[in-house]
C-alpha cells in the first residue's frame, strides 16, 4: 500500500478506505486495458504485472502501437478519467498478466466531496503523477527538436 | 599492246582494291554506329562504379541496406523510447543543459 504512488501521504485507514473503492480486475496477457479514444471512466492503479502505454505511428505504411510509457507495480494509469472529455489519450495493454485496482470517477469524486482532506491528499498525488509525465514528455520532445535543428545544420 | 593490257589489268585490279577498301570502310562505321549505345552503356557503367583494384565486399545499395525489417524496426523504436525516457528522468532529478542534450546510443538516431 505504501508503494501506491496515489495514495502517499494517506493515513494507513484512510488508505484503505479508498482502496475499499476500488475493484480488483485482471488483464490476461496481451489484453488491452483501455483503447486510445475510449470513454475514461475509471482510474486504474497497477497492483501486479505490468502495463504498456501506447500510441499509434505510421511504419512503412502500416500502423503500428508505439510504446510511449511503461507503468508498474503502485503506479496509476488513466488519469484521463478525471479531466475532461473523459477519453483516454493512449492505450494500454498488458505485456503479462496483470492485475489492476479500477477506481471509478464516481466513487472517487463522491467519496472526495464526502472527505475533502483525503480528496485534497490524493489530488495532490495525481498532479504530482500528471506533472511527472509532462516534465519527463517536455524533455524528450525537446531531445527529439534538438535532434531535428542538429540534422537541418548539418 | 602488252604494255596496254597490263595497265588495264593493273587499273581493274586497282578499282577492285578501292571497292573492296570502300566496302570495309563502309561496313566499319555502319557497324559501329549500331554498336554505340552499347558502349555508351558500359562506359557509363563503368564510370558510376568505383575502381577495384583491392576488391572489398560487395557494397549493397543504401535502400537494401537500410530496409531492416519492420520487427527490428519497432525495437529500435521501443529501445530509442526507453533511452529518451531513461535520459528525460535524469534530467528531471537534475535539470541542466548538459543532461537535457546528453548523447543518446540508440541506434535509430546513430
Amino acid at each position: 500500500m505504501a508503494d501506491i504512488d496515489l495514495l502517499k501521504g494517506l493515513a494507513p485507514e484512510d488508505a484503505e478506505r479508498v482502496l475499499a473503492l476500488g475493484k480488483r480486475a485482471t488483464v490476461s496477457a496481451g489484453a488491452e486495458l483501455f483503447h486510445l479514444g475510449d470513454a475514461a471512466d475509471n482510474i486504474y492503479v497497477v497492483a501486479r504485472g505490468r502495463l504498456r502505454l501506447t500510441l499509434p505511428m505510421q511504419v512503412r505504411s502500416h500502423e503500428e502501437d508505439i510504446l510511449v510509457e511503461e507503468r508498474s507495480s503502485g503506479q496509476t494509469v488513466g488519469w484521463s478519467a478525471l479531466i475532461p472529455p473523459y477519453r483516454f489519450t493512449l492505450t494500454a495493454s498488458a505485456p503479462l498478466e496483470t492485475e489492476v485496482i479500477a477506481f471509478s470517477r464516481e466513487a472517487l469524486t463522491g467519496y472526495f466531496a464526502a472527505h475533502p482532506d483525503t480528496g485534497y491528499a490524493l489530488t495532490l498525488n495525481l498532479s504530482c503523477v500528471i506533472g511527472h509525465r509532462l516534465q519527463l514528455f517536455q524533455a524528450m520532445w525537446l531531445r527529439e527538436i534538438q535532434r531535428m535543428v542538429e540534422m537541418r545544420c548539418a | 599492246m602488252e604494255m596496254l593490257l597490263m595497265g588495264a589489268c593493273l587499273s581493274v585490279f586497282g578499282l577492285a582494291v578501292c571497292c573492296l577498301a570502300f566496302g570495309a570502310a563502309t561496313r566499319d562505321s555502319e557497324y559501329a554506329a549500331a554498336a554505340a549505345p552499347a558502349a555508351e552503356k558500359e562506359l557509363t557503367k563503368a564510370a558510376a562504379s568505383p575502381a577495384r583494384f583491392f576488391v572489398g565486399p560487395p557494397v549493397l545499395p543504401m535502400a537494401a541496406r537500410t530496409r531492416v525489417p519492420i520487427e527490428a524496426l519497432l525495437l529500435q523504436i521501443e529501445n530509442h523510447v526507453r533511452l529518451e525516457h531513461a535520459a528525460a528522468e535524469c534530467f528531471l532529478e537534475s535539470p541542466n543543459a548538459s543532461l537535457l542534450h546528453s548523447r543518446t546510443m540508440s541506434t535509430l538516431v546513430n
